[in-house]
């Protein structure tokens, strides 16, 4: 596979050399009751305390850190940039040149290495940290003691057509994909359920993850309560109380640094605004050929040399599609795929290994991301893959126009030396 | 009419003011081209050629209403406490004869009969009888 003859034109570097260049230098997260998470932390706090333990994972200090970037979701998620007067920057006293706040839809980690290497490249900064933080949990539960359901209802940005119709949560238009999907390959909800089912499984092997110790098994699945349908409550990612960072440098600086390297090998987004309105191709696929191209032939390998997906999971269907879309299996074979039980631990593809945002934590990408450096540097513990190499690693999302669907979608290629 | 029970208030662009006008006055309006006659929902600059501008070229026509579902969901649960007691809700994407994906409720339709590719025409519902907020809905087609 090779890079798009017109994305090669356009760009003024060989992508190639852009593959391998950055490296993951650290992580920390804060996800769960057992990560010392402390109950009622805002955003900005959770988040420097993230950046903190990034900053030490790597093996660096406050005052090597030259840039800082906050990703979000946007307002389509309920989940804007963090807004706060004060930045976790000063509170931390990271000496930084640059601290941006961006992002739109779930491919946050993605966009913010994207950007971050622009600043090395630059000669900008040599240290990035790049952080992402949510209180989701929490403001379902304040929206609860109001009498609503859900964390999303809080906010009706201007353009948000369906909210009048009852499309007042992420669930409430995401499942448009699975009917349509359903009625055109005639997929089915056991199959759905079995994606559920086995992100849950390796939920169970993770200490970190809200649905550590909740085994789910096909019937637990079937029988959990419809609540859009065609999806059940367990079709639906859990919402959570968090922060993930990374610092992002060379890969020369990386290798003298307390961690093995996290390789970025490839990049790639993909928006599928045209499919949506026009051709009218949405709802059976997401975006995912333009970014698969870039990223993939940036990164000069195929989906056979994938050993790990980290696909968006916000809801069951997402993932269905992109098994298909990245030609995992046929297209309208993905139900059938993960009903083999493909996906699971022992599984042919082992996917969403944290559990996910179904059954971990869902902090967006950041998820994938922060997953895809445990298992790369082999410290996932009980769920360690077998010297993994390369991770894959994808993110969805974007604002709902008025009947419009997410179309953002991002891929991003993770390996080790 | 039929009167819908209250329900948030859609947030729109002041540009859509002259289609919720047209929804008061009892017709469907759609955005349409008037150089090529392309059909547009929601509001965009045509695609087709370059445009006026802000949208100099297109104006506000009523459509025929008619489509059929493209995609749909049945709402169990009310994540918004205003749809509690309009529940099972369905909210569905409909292409329109004219072009465009259009999302709205269908009614008159118990849920488990909806389906996709079932025809649907609209209908201007009035959002609580003392409100003077139209919204279109979609039944099933009358069979011809």
């Amino acid at each position: 596979m090779d890079v798009d003859t017109h994305l090669r034109d356009a760009s003024m570097i060989d992508p190639k050399t852009f593959s391998g260049a950055f490296a993951i230098a650290g992580m920390g997260m804060v996800v769960g009751p057992n990560d010392g998470y402390v109950p009622g932390q805002s955003r900005l706090m959770l988040e420097a305390e993230a950046v903190r333990r990034a900053i030490e994972d790597a093996g660096l200090h406050r005052e090597d850190i030259d840039g800082a970037i906050h990703v979000h979701g946007g307002p389509r998620s309920g989940d804007g940039a963090l807004e706060q007067a004060d930045t976790y920057t000063r509170i931390l006293g990271l000496p930084v040149n640059f601290y941006y706040r961006g992002g739109r839809g779930g491919g946050e980690g993605t966009f913010g290495i994207t950007l971050a290497a622009t600043f090395l490249s630059l000669g900008a900064a040599n240290y990035v940290v790049i952080s992402n933080s949510k209180t989701n949990w929490s403001r379902s539960q304040s929206r609860k003691r109001a009498g609503h359901r859900g964390q999303q209802a809080e906010v009706t940005p201007e353009g948000r057509w369906g909210y009048a119709f009852g499309e007042t949560s992420a669930v409430g238009a995401h499942s448009f994909f699975a009917t349509r999907h359903m009625a055109r390959y005639g997929t089915t909800s056991e199959q759905l359920g079995s994606i559920a089912v086995q992100a849950r499984q390796w939920a169970n092997l993770n200490p970190l993850a809200r649905m550590y110790e909740k085994p789910m098994s096909m019937d637990d699945y079937l029988n959990s309560p419809v609540y859009v349908w065609p999806y059940h409550l367990n079709d639906m990612c859990v919402s959570s109380d968090g922060a993930i960072a990374i610092v992002l440098t060379t890969t020369e600086r990386a290798r003298d640094l307390a961690k093995s390297p996290v390789l970025v090998l490839g990049v790639g987004f993909g928006d599928a605004t045209g499919e949506l309105w026009w051709e009218k191709t949405n709802y059976e696929r997401l975006a995912v050929s333009t970014a698969k191209r870039t990223a993939f032939g940036m990164a000069g390998i195929t989906i056979e040399d994938v050993n790990v997906a980290q696909f968006y999971d916000c809801f069951t269907g997402e993932v269905l599609m992109q098994l298909e879309d990245y030609g995992f299996c046929g297209k309208g074979e993905g139900g059938e795929y993960a009903l083999e039980g493909n996906l699971g631990p022992g599984g042919k593809l082992p996917t969403l290994t944290s559990g996910g945002l179904l059954s971990a934590y869902h902090m967006a990408d950041m998820t994938g991301i922060s997953e895809s450096v445990l298992q790369l540097r082999e410290e996932a513990g009980p769920r360690q893959l077998n010297e993994p190499s390369i991770s894959l690693v994808t993110g969805h999302g974007g604002e709902a126009a008025p009947s419009g669907m997410c179309s953002v979608h991002t891929t991003l290629l993770l390996g080790r030396e | 009419m039929r009167i819908l029970p209250s329900r948030p208030k859609v947030n729109m662009d002041p540009v859509y003011e002259p289609f919720f006008t047209a929804l008061a006055n009892g017709e469907f309006q759609l955005l349409r081209c008037a150089e090529c006659g392309e059909w547009y929902w929601p509001v965009a600059y045509c695609r087709n050629h370059n445009n006026l501008p802000f949208l100099g070229n297109m104006q506000w026509e009523r459509a025929s209403g008619k489509g059929s579902v493209f995609t749909y969901n049945v709402q169990h649960i009310a994540f918004d406490s205003a749809f509690k007691g309009q529940l099972p809700l369905v909210y569905a994407l409909v292409e329109l004869d004219e072009g465009p994906l259009f999302a709205s409720n269908v009614v008159d339709c118990p849920p488990d009969d909806v389906s996709v590719g079932m025809a649907v025409e609209v209908e201007i519902a009035q959002v609580n009888s003392h409100e003077d907020y139209f919204l279109p809905v979609f039944h099933p087609a009358q069979p011809a």
